[in-house]
């Protein structure tokens, strides 16, 4: 007995570690199960996320009765061994991480089966596990090298999902992203080159400590940082001038990549970011530089060019991915405000987009799975052949709208009361031609969808329209299913992750 | 004049980067040449590499091997560390651009771009 107590009380000792190992491990077993035993994959991968979500829930326990966990790695104290840090922020992307990612490999299971090629599955595993891996490191790092490495892991597992297909579509898109993620990466690797020159750390409170001595004495190297961090994330979070990556490599990716990708992806660097800025950069320095503020105008400009883009796409995942870089606007828009209100808005959209996205982009994968279809004009009255995906399609299409009873509401709501709180109302306005924006190009899909004409032949009988259609699998319609009551489960009662929410605010501001 | 020269060459290594920094930047944006800006994208990884080492180096100092007794200057060894995977990651991101590279060739018969493009664009 005491045996099994000890092994509990050494993986609750290591949980922090854990979470990513499982990941990391599972990974590389991947490629052997798909050629010894090629159907255990599949349920193996399930198991690893839901392992790291297992190890997750243990953490969030821990950290609600005990406050941040600071694991060490190897035993190393810092400033010289990796630090992680569970905090707030950190739990609640690893909540998000963990389930959204959950949700969408069970759908993936069955699309992928049919997206492609049959020696590639087991691979497509393995660099889905990394990248779960690796951006639940990224959310929990305390150490500006860690976190460069994780960057690039998430980076190339990132590209990797969308070339496995191997079409030439999306072998462009997928090295017009490594290349600009590249770009991205190296700003970001000079600019812990600059900090570690004038601080000597590389663990985020040591260089916070350290950047409060120097500000005065380096400026020059800080701000230089500072924006090649910027430029950085911006690259990698699909921000509006920066974003010429995303609508390629979004839209040509098998579904479940693109859910995972817009979902997910990009929201990570967002948060990376606010913890660079409010935990590692002294606050004096944005007296120096209003970072704050170039944050909102991208945003904003994000938010409307990204909802217009959107408006004239003809191919429905395209236009998925042109509202997300709308969407990440939000995000962008809820950091740049700094108001309590604005921030937990920023912070519960990413919670809220990611399944909101997840799932609007795995019911047109269902669409393109069932139906062969994937122009918006073709969508003519299929809802009444797949009732399911477009009665999902709606609610994530109207929680992108804001109404009430969908979670986008309430994210919608603490950012439009954030700008308030800011004294920024023209901010205000942004969101509501965005809203307004957002319902120009969902609702005719889905008025269409369910209300689409029939033909009439010369005899005045009605004509089948539009493609045959399959039956929807199982592992398809679940996580549909549970995405669909989720978003209106969070609309409902918001509170049950506004917990974290506010306390991951409450630690910043 | 002289003493901006003089400040210019005592920060050498720095320079040096910077200037590669640029070149490999610039290769990487204005050249339509996949594999140009593959080696591009290379320079300018190499030029962040050694400006990070030469971070830790020290003029005149040896190798940080502790000799008891011994009162020498040692060089940092903590950024020559951190490049070599820095050096590792690059390696990985170069293999995999140019086997997309590969891949993109055997689909269009080029590696410009701009060409790539104009096959787009011309399809239906």
């Amino acid at each position: 007995m005491s045996h099994i107590n000890q092994i509990i009380a050494l993986l609750q000792d290591h949980s922090p570690v854990l979470v990513v190992i499982v990941l990391l491990v599972f990974a590389y077993m991947m490629p052997l199960f798909a050629r010894w035993k090629k159907e255990w994959c599949a349920p193996l991968a399930l198991t690893s996320i839901a392992l790291s979500l297992g190890f997750t829930g243990l953490l969030t326990w821990e950290v609600f009765a005990s406050g941040p966990i600071r694991y060490e790695m190897g035993s190393w104290a810092p400033p010289w061994g990796i630090e992680f840090l569970v905090d707030y922020i950190g739990l609640f992307m690893l909540i998000t991480i963990g389930i959204i990612s959950l949700l969408i490999l069970t759908f993936g299971t069955e699309d992928l089966t049919h997206e492609l090629k049959e020696k590639v599955q087991g691979w497509y595993y393995t660099l889905y596990l990394l990248l779960v891996g690796s951006m639940m490191g990224l959310a929990i790092t305390n150490d500006l090298f860690n976190m460069f490495v994780f960057m690039e892991i998430a980076a190339i597992s990132a590209c990797a999902i969308i070339s496995i297909k191997s079409d030439r579509e999306c072998v462009e898109a997928s090295l017009k992203y490594l290349i600009l993620s590249a770009v991205g990466t190296g700003g970001v690797l000079l600019s812990i080159a600059l900090l570690y020159m004038v601080t000597g750390h590389l663990n985020f409170d040591f260089i916070a400590a350290g950047l409060e001595n120097v500000l005065y004495v380096y400026p020059n190297n800080i701000l230089v940082a500072l924006a090649l961090f910027t430029l950085g994330f911006i690259v990698k979070a699909a921000l509006f001038p920066l974003h010429v990556w995303l609508p390629d490599a979004h839209s040509s990716a098998p579904s479940p990549s693109s859910a995972m990708l817009s979902g997910l992806v990009i929201k990570i660097y967002a948060v990376v970011y606010l913890k660079l800025l409010m935990r590692v950069f002294p606050a004096e320095l944005f007296t120096i530089i209003p970072i704050f503020d170039i944050i909102l105008i991208l945003a904003s400009m994000s938010i409307i060019f990204g909802s217009i883009f959107a408006m004239v796409q003809k191919d429905i995942k395209r236009m998925l991915a042109y509202s997300s870089i709308a969407q990440i606007g939000y995000v962008f828009l809820g950091i740049g405000l700094l108001t309590p209100m604005g921030l937990s808005g920023g912070l519960l959209h990413i919670f809220n987009h990611a399944m909101m996205k997840s799932m609007l982009f795995l019911s047109a994968g269902a669409i393109i799975y069932c139906a062969g279809v994937r122009n918006i004009s073709d969508l003519k009255g299929i809802g009444l052949k797949m009732p399911l995906v477009m009665a999902v399609f709606t609610i994530g299409a109207l929680a992108m709208v804001g109404i009430p009873v969908t979670n986008g509401f309430i994210s919608k709501l603490y950012l439009a009361l954030g700008t308030l709180e800011a004294g920024k109302p023209f901010y205000l306005a942004v969101i509501l031609a965005s809203s307004l924006l957002n319902a120009v190009y969902y609702f005719p899909i889905i008025i269409g969808a369910f209300f689409g004409h029939h033909h009439h032949d010369e005899y005045g009988e009605e004509v089948e329209e539009g493609p045959k259609v399959k039956k929807l699998p199982m592992a398809m319609g679940v996580p549909l299913t549970i995405l669909g009551l989720g978003c209106i489960f969070f609309g409902l009662f918001p509170g049950v992750i506004m917990i974290v929410v506010e306390r991951a605010v409450g630690m910043f501001l | 004049m002289i003493e901006v020269a003089l400040r210019l060459f005592e920060n050498k290594y720095f320079l040096v980067a910077m200037i590669l920094f640029i070149i490999g930047f610039h290769t990487l944006l204005t050249h339509s040449n996949l594999i140009k800006k593959v080696i591009g994208m290379n320079i300018m990884d190499t030029a962040i590499f050694l400006f990070f080492v030469s971070i830790g180096y020290v003029d005149g100092a040896v190798a940080p091997i502790i000799e008891p007794g011994v009162e020498q200057a040692y060089i940092n060894p903590l950024p020559t560390v951190l490049i070599l995977t820095g050096i590792v990651v690059a390696v990985s991101v170069t293999a995999f651009a140019l086997s997309l590279i590969v891949k993109l060739y055997e689909s269009y018969g080029t590696l410009d771009a701009e060409e790539i493009m104009r096959i787009r664009s011309n399809e239906p």
